[in-house]
């Protein structure tokens, strides 16, 4: 679908959403909590196209999302990524699925001397890779059709992830058992990748936020000295890192799955002003919106959650009773506050599920602190 | 002390809006109280100080001013409210003169236009002296002030 056939965003919406938009990060008075649902391939099934279409017309996928997030009365900002960047940069094959985000094979570095030999790309040469090339078509279309919901951003995940998308993550948990210095070796390398690529955003745009954090480097999969040793550590070095070097201000930390053990320690990490902390499960459940004020709310903007498989499968009377809990506990957060879903919106859910997260925020997320 | 000031050195003031003088009333205080950081070659001092709305610093060594950068973000104190050990190498390249312990990277709780964020630091654990870096001065914190500007007006 080429621009024209989309309706414009209405101005009056886009207003009110950016108003609303605003509040977590600067503190401006508005009437209630904003939600970000994580729409990504979601829109696209309303306009009933699929996943693979989404990701192989980056700019068709942006115009999709922006008209997601005024029919959702959500988040204003266009939205375009997928958990497997940076493979395809340094020689793996990706692959788009008709109904799952792009997934990579044939990842480049199969053996402990392929860590030794591999080079991070310079930020030039990854402004000229598949990855860049791909996720600025994107950003350029929001940038030149929708300015007003245009948002810098770059999505690395955090150490962990970034070399699980270089080697197979069958052999990064062997190694982390077998030879967990040629860990350390790829996250450092890893950490050096993400600097370069948050510059390559913060020179195309002037402004870089970077979503980061610990994806596969939870409860599920990691102990809390594992996930400290090869995710908290070489993450916190890189953001300090972007930031030194000009690359942010923005900082997301995205701590998908269960992060029971070692949540803790990311109230440490390096923070700009402009920073916000999402953690998806605390063991089995929903993380605790409470739980999450409690330790983050006197440090940065928190994101509370509502669980993505009960937005892909429960009820809306389910997705609005936790959203109703979720939002009370967080909206009136001293640094400010989101309402959101654990991870992306599943690309499938029931729109109904995703209205029923948003009306909560109406009925219960007004601020009272203001 | 004797601190030269070159031409290069005079344009970063006048981009800064600070003046020669007040520079070097920086540098002096710094120089007789011991407040400053040291790099750890010992070659090289950052001094900070305040004007108004402006906090200053100067680097510079035994000779010249090398760079001059302001930031109008007011650090308050630690974020969370005190200075705990954390789990990550924390220590960064200088030396706090006086207490003659390593600055940590920490982040530490700044509020401009009415607005409380952190942003990151590096801090004295012993005197509680903070300050940030000039790259992240220069960069990030001159970007959240102009986001701020625009967004609190
Ligand atoms: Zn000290």
């Amino acid at each position: 679908m080429p621009a024209q056939d989309y309706i414009p965003i209405d101005s009056d919406w886009l207003g009110k959403a950016g108003s609303l938009w605003t509040t977590p990060w600067v503190d401006k008075p508005s009437d209630r909590v904003i939600v970000d649902p994580i729409i990504l391939s979601h829109a696209a099934t309303l306009y009933r196209k699929n996943a693979g279409y989404f990701y192989s017309n980056p700019d068709e996928a942006v115009r999709m999302v922006c008209g997601a997030c005024e029919l959702y009365d959500v988040t204003p900002v266009g939205h375009y990524l997928y958990a497997d960047y940076w493979g395809a940069d340094y020689g793996a094959e990706i692959k788009i699925q008709t109904n799952a985000p792009p997934g990579i094979t044939n990842r480049p570095i199969k053996t402990a001397e392929d860590v030794d030999n591999f080079e991070v790309l310079s930020t030039e040469d990854l402004v000229k890779g598949p990855t860049l090339t791909t996720h600025y078509k994107a950003l350029d279309t929001v940038k030149n059709e929708y300015p007003q919901m245009f948002a810098p951003i770059t999505q690395l995940g955090g150490t962990m992830e970034v070399a699980t998308n270089w080697a197979s993550i069958e052999d990064v948990f062997m190694w982390m058992i077998t030879e967990p210095e040629l860990v350390d070796k790829l996250c450092v390398k890893a950490g050096d990748h993400m600097v370069n690529a948050c510059r390559a955003t913060a020179e195309r745009y002037g402004a870089n936020v970077m979503i980061t954090g610990s994806v596969i480097a939870s409860g599920d999969l990691m102990d809390r000295e594992q996930i400290k040793r090869f995710s908290y550590q070489p993450v916190s070095r890189a953001v300090r890192k972007v930031l030194n070097a000009g690359a942010g201000p923005g900082v997301y930390y995205h701590l998908c799955g269960n992060h029971t053990d070692d949540f803790d320690l990311w109230k440490d990490a390096p923070m700009s002003p402009f920073t916000i902390v999402q953690i998806g499960y605390d063991g089995q459940n929903i993380f605790p919106t409470s739980k999450l004020v409690e330790n983050f709310g006197d440090r940065c903007t928190c994101f509370g959650t509502v669980d993505t498989k009960l937005i892909d499968r429960g009820t809306p009377a389910q997705v609005y009773a936790q959203a109703k809990e979720q939002v009370i506990a967080g909206k009136d957060s001293p640094r400010g506050f989101i309402l959101g879903t654990a991870c992306e919106c599943p690309t499938n859910a029931p729109p109904v599920n995703v209205h029923a997260l948003v009306r909560a925020a109406k009925d219960f997320g007004k601020y009272e602190k203001f | 002390m004797d601190i030269k000031i070159t031409e290069q050195a005079d344009n970063l003031l006048k981009d800064n809006g600070v003046r020669k003088e007040e520079i070097l009333d920086i540098i002096k205080n710094s120089e007789s109280s011991g407040q400053k950081l040291k790099s750890k070659d010992g070659n090289t001092c950052i001094a900070k100080g305040a004007s108004e709305n402006l906090t200053i610093y100067a680097v510079y060594s035994a000779s010249e001013l090398l760079d001059v950068y302001t930031h109008k973000m007011n650090i308050l104190g630690i974020t969370g409210g005190e200075i705990k050990p954390v789990e990550y190498d924390d220590a960064s390249d200088w030396i706090c003169a006086k207490c003659g312990e390593v600055a940590l990277e920490r982040n530490v709780d700044m509020s401009y236009l009415g607005v409380t964020r952190p942003g990151p630091g590096l801090v004295c654990a012993k005197c509680g002296e903070m300050y940030v870096s000039a790259g992240m001065a220069k960069s990030t914190l001159k970007t959240a002030e102009a986001i701020l500007e625009e967004k609190r007006a």
